[in-house]
């Protein structure tokens, strides 16, 4: 009653904000890309380090050169084939990054409606899926843009699907013996983490990508996106988690372990927000 | 009643199970069909966005797809471009609904028990979205020309704003020929009438709907009367219009689908209400309660309930459902949601479930707890469309039944235009919403 005495008010606050974000879900506590201090050290101190190694190599060879040529050609190779090495390892973790781009090249490509750039995209990804290939003849004969998404749908997808669900129970299998198994929190976290981390880069491979280190920083960015509102105590997740763990021994362990149940869980979660994070397929229409 | 699921699981058929969505104009129709459709699907993807479906799923399969369109000539509605306009950055509204579309989801759901090495079950769910002045269109498919037209003018002979309709009506001769020229400036009045009665009163009961949203295309002749209450040569040319009108109405919105619903859900957009005043209210209400009435209810009083239930003839379910419940914080939805079962009514018989949920389609706010006058008040806060700054707003405190004259006495404040929060997974990952899973897990009880 005293309530209802309360004037009704609306109120612009001052400060822009951004658009609004759905509830981040326990996943994205995991490890996370972007640039926070530490990130920022530890860049620093990466550029210190190749900096002060390049011109300490440069310097050496110059040296060499002025002892002998031939030492000076022979130090050069080191240097060049080291740094060489180094280069090659970069280019692949931008190659990684760039496969993450490929996939929003393909899906905007899918998802634009125009015939032709569906039928293209649709021909990209094939090319990336180990067994597209036996599927491109089909998509480069038909000239129906929406028989070309169908039959994505009903080729491609359900097997990635099952693929991806069953990456996903191993995951939970493994990390539900190895956190019974270790002693330590800590420890118990660093594994539910790795095998996390390696769970996103299996899935990215089935789905076609191949992304390096960073690439799968920002892959796991946007699965936890794309998990956003997977509510803790989903019977799903639990369902699918409980079938996991129907083996009476990792039952009578489960007991036990409380925490295990809950990491063997997310890796489930985990496993399906990667591949809807991956998949370029837009949604809607059969 | 779970051996009627059991009878059902037995049956390798693929169900069609017709949802009737009756909304107002702006109601949240197309909003809600959209977010119903992307959570569908995201849920089939295995993601959990609908989670009272996960846990009377409990762990069983479930796969959705967007219907491929048969041999039906209804339009589809457009699943993929109205989930693309909310997730795009700035987020957008549906515009005004212009014509009639169909949405139909195909689920497969997994048997459970000892049914589950069974095929899983198929149903088909179909929805109509259309715009929503044609839904008072439904009531005029059970009266005649003159029937409607005496309601018609007892409604607007006395209210200021249709001075000029009815000093039209009293200038016409004794017994008016039937003139073109005629029947045509009476329609034009008439027109006019209902336009400001619902721009200047924001009453709904206007009808014919079509008068206020055309159908896309060039306007058909019939579409020129208005109410006439004589047996006149004018009257009957009138009368002729009126009968081609609602067989276009029977043609496009009763067969494909509100003539064969067998559950209904009756949407309200009471919190607008509440801010529109006694009269708008009641009109509201009661226009809600007259399309009601227009539905085909099971007839077969012949048949006992268990068996109309197990063929699914007529209407079994019903749901009322405010919408918009984003507007208010978590603690008034409750009174939202008895307040929106409490002032349809319906006509009632045995076997008939209903149940009365406060859901928002598409989530923009959150709750916060805001302090006026020095009492902390629940209330909710999310960005503003356009101004990129975030609003608070508690509107007034909601009834959980129908107002009375102390509550008017109040204000209730306007809803503020919230922005979409983000879409997950660009939509993908379904929409945000609140108790959009509750709802459809009733509506689905009998299936899952
Ligand atoms: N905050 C909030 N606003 C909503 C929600 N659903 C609808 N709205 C608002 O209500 C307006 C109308 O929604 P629509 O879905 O277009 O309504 P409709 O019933 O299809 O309207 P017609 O097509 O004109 O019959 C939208 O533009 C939104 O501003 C919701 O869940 N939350
Ligand atoms: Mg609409």
């Amino acid at each position: 009653m005293t309530r209802s005495r309360i004037t009704p008010r609306f109120e612009l606050e001052d400060t822009p904000v951004a658009r609004m974000e759905p509830e981040p879900l326990p996943v994205a506590e995991e490890p996370r890309g972007g640039m926070g201090s530490a990130g920022l050290l530890l860049a620093g101190a990466t550029m210190l380090g190749l900096g002060l190694a390049v011109l300490s190599a440069g310097n050496f060879v110059i040296d060499e050169f002025a002892r002998s040529p031939v030492l000076g050609w022979m130090s050069l190779a080191v240097a060049g084939g080291g740094f060489g090495l180094m280069g090659a390892g970069a280019w692949r973790e931008i190659n990684g990054l760039f496969a993450l781009s490929e996939v929003d090249h393909i899906r905007a490509g899918l998802e634009s409606g125009e015939p032709v750039r569906i039928a293209q995209a649709a021909v990209d990804w094939l090319k990336e899926l180990p067994e597209g290939a036996a599927l491109l003849p089909a998509v480069r004969a038909m000239n129906d843009a929406d028989a070309v998404l169908a039959l994505l749908r009903s080729r491609v997808v359900p097997g990635l699907q099952q693929r991806a669900d069953a990456l996903g129970r191993t995951a939970a299998m493994q990390v539900f013996a190895a956190t019974a198994a270790v002693p330590s929190p800590a420890l118990d976290a660093l594994v539910v983490g790795w095998r996390g981390v390696r769970l996103v880069r299996q899935i990215a491979e089935l789905h076609g990508l191949r992304p390096g280190m960073l690439g799968t920083m920002s892959l796991l960015r946007r699965t936890a996106m794309s998990a956003a509102g997977v509510a803790a105590a989903d019977m799903a997740i639990d369902a699918a988690a409980r079938a996991v763990l129907s083996n009476p021994l990792l039952q009578h362990l489960a007991g036990d372990v409380a925490g295990a149940g809950v990491a063997a869980r997310r890796m489930v979660v985990l496993a399906r927000a990667a591949a809807a994070a991956c998949s370029p397929l837009p949604p809607g229409r059969a | 009643m779970d051996w009627i699921g059991t009878a059902r699981g037995l049956v390798p058929v693929r169900r069609t199970m017709r949802v009737g969505v009756t909304g107002l104009a702006r109601a949240g129709k197309t909003a809600l069909l959209t977010s119903i459709a992307a959570n569908l699907l995201a849920a089939g993807a295995g993601l959990p966005a609908l989670p009272a479906l996960a846990a009377r799923l409990a762990g069983r399969s479930f796969r959705v797809a967007v219907a491929p369109a048969g041999a039906e000539d209804l339009p589809r509605f457009d699943t993929a471009a109205h989930l693309a306009a909310l997730a795009r950055d700035p987020p957008s509204w549906p515009a005004r609904t212009r014509t009639v579309s169909a949405l139909a989801l195909n689920l497969e759901i997994g048997q459970s028990g000892l049914l589950a090495a069974l095929p899983p079950q198929r149903v088909r769910v179909e929805l109509l979205d259309y715009p929503g002045e044609w839904l008072l269109d439904l009531p005029l498919l059970g009266l005649g020309f003159g029937a409607w037209s005496a309601a018609a003018l007892r409604r607007v002979q006395n209210r200021r704003e249709a001075a000029e309709f009815m000093a039209f009506l009293r200038a016409l001769p004794a017994r008016p020929p039937a003139d073109e020229a005629l029947a045509r400036a009476g329609h034009r009045l008439y027109r006019a009438l209902l336009h400001r009665l619902r721009e200047e009163t924001g009453l709904s009961l206007l009808q014919p709907g079509r008068f206020l949203m055309p159908a896309p295309g060039p306007e058909p002749p019939w579409l020129e009367f208005f109410p006439l209450a004589d047996d006149s040569p004018l009257a009957c040319l009138l009368r002729d219009r009126y009968d081609a009108y609602v067989g276009a109405v029977r043609e496009q919105l009763m067969d494909p689908s509100f003539g064969r619903v067998d559950r209904l859900v009756v949407l309200a957009d009471l919190l607008s209400a509440l801010h529109a005043g006694p009269a708008a209210f009641a009109d509201a209400t009661a226009a809600l309660a007259e399309v009601a009435e227009a539905l085909r209810w099971s007839g077969s009083s012949l048949l006992p309930d268990w068996l109309t239930t197990l063929l699914g003839f007529g209407i079994t379910r019903v749901a009322f459902a405010a919408t918009k419940s984003d507007h208010v914080a978590d603690r008034q939805r409750g009174n939202l949601a008895a307040l929106a079962a409490a002032v349809t009514r319906l006509p009632m018989r045995s076997g008939l479930r209903t149940a009365a949920f406060a859901v928002s389609a598409v989530r923009c706010t959150e709750d916060v707890v805001w302090t006026l006058q020095g009492h902390p008040v629940s209330a909710v806060r999310g960005r503003v469309v356009g101004a990129e700054r975030a609003g608070r707003s508690y509107p007034g405190e909601v009834p959980d039944k129908p107002p009375d004259a102390a509550f008017w006495t109040h204000p209730f404040l306007a809803l503020p235009d919230f922005e979409p929060i983000r879409l997950p997974l660009g939509g993908r990952g379904g929409v945000p919403h609140l108790n959009l899973d509750a709802l459809l897990a009733y509506l689905l009880e009998d299936v899952l």
